[in-house]
């Protein structure tokens, strides 16, 4: 898993504009088009875009491309600790072998000793 | 009978994890299968195997004890499905010795999640290449999360978030 660099600040930066917590609470009811998200806000769309790529880059929303319309959604991210939970199993079992690996070692010189 | 190939890795659920050790193969075979070299490698430090108890045979008991530095002990049993020397070993916490199934969870003091463990070993010139795979049913969080209500459990944490965001 790739670590992001400090990802609860971007997190946080991100809540910190009404106009993206606006959008976010947009998102919670389901996925909607930027032409739909933009409706609310009297503002240029380059300017609302900008908002959505912070929203973008701090995890909290993906959005797809499909022809010409791109789509948002709430990321899932209380999955990510699904995947955690297989990594840690996974850390364990790493910790596990290397253990192995340096006994089998030092079984092989004593043995060689003998 | 055909030859056992009924194990596919789920990358979602699974995990496989594959060493090269420069000792030959019945070394490492021994190092899986006996108790006394069990309990020098099993358990990540700074835990530690306490005792081990092995049956090796189908059906056989598998049970390692795990202490945590202050002490406390957490028993694991299960049993070997498989059992080819030098080749490959599978056992399970998922059953029971003597194949009984385990107790459902709200009938078990401890909370381990099952897992089955494929341990396949291989020569490689004087080396021997070992695999092991760990096959989950399901991951314990991602279950949890379903069984909440995924969906709802979301908004309703964003809605605590915003609001939270919203009085900084």
């Amino acid at each position: 898993m790739p670590n992001q660099p400090s990802p609860l600040d971007q997190v946080f930066q991100s809540l910190a504009d009404p106009t993206r917590r606006a959008v976010l609470q947009r998102l919670s009811q389901g996925p909607a088009a930027v032409s739909e998200l933009a409706r609310p806000f009297k503002m240029a769309l380059p300017s609302f875009s900008q908002h959505l790529d912070v929203l973008e880059n701090s995890g909290l929303v993906k959005s797809r491309k499909l022809g010409r319309v791109r789509t948002y959604t709430i990321a899932p991210r209380p999955l990510k600790t699904a995947e955690s939970w297989l990594e840690k199993q996974r850390g364990q079992w790493e910790s596990r072998l290397n253990q192995l690996d340096n006994y089998l070692m030092e079984l092989k010189e004593n043995e060689t000793d003998d | 009978m055909t030859s056992f190939t009924t194990y596919r890795p789920d990358p979602d659920l699974d995990l496989l994890l594959e060493r090269v050790v420069d000792v030959p193969r019945g070394l490492v075979w021994r190092a899986w299968t006996t108790p006394e070299h069990i309990k020098k490698w099993f358990t990540p430090a700074p835990w530690k195997t306490a005792a081990c108890e092995i049956d090796l045979r189908p059906g056989g008991i598998f049970s390692t004890v795990m202490q945590s530095p202050e002490g406390q002990s957490f028993p694991n049993v299960g049993c070997y499905l498989d059992i080819v020397e030098n080749e490959r070993l599978i056992w399970t916490n998922a059953l029971m010795p003597g194949y009984r199934p385990r107790q459902s969870p709200e009938a078990r003091s401890d909370n381990a999640f099952a897992f089955t463990a494929v341990i396949s070993l291989e020569p490689q010139g004087g080396s021997t290449k070992y695999t092991a795979l760990v096959m989950h049913a399901d991951t314990a969080t991602r279950k949890k999360h379903e069984d909440l209500g995924f969906h709802n459990g979301w908004s309703t944490a964003l809605d605590q978030l915003v609001a939270v965001a919203k009085t900084m």
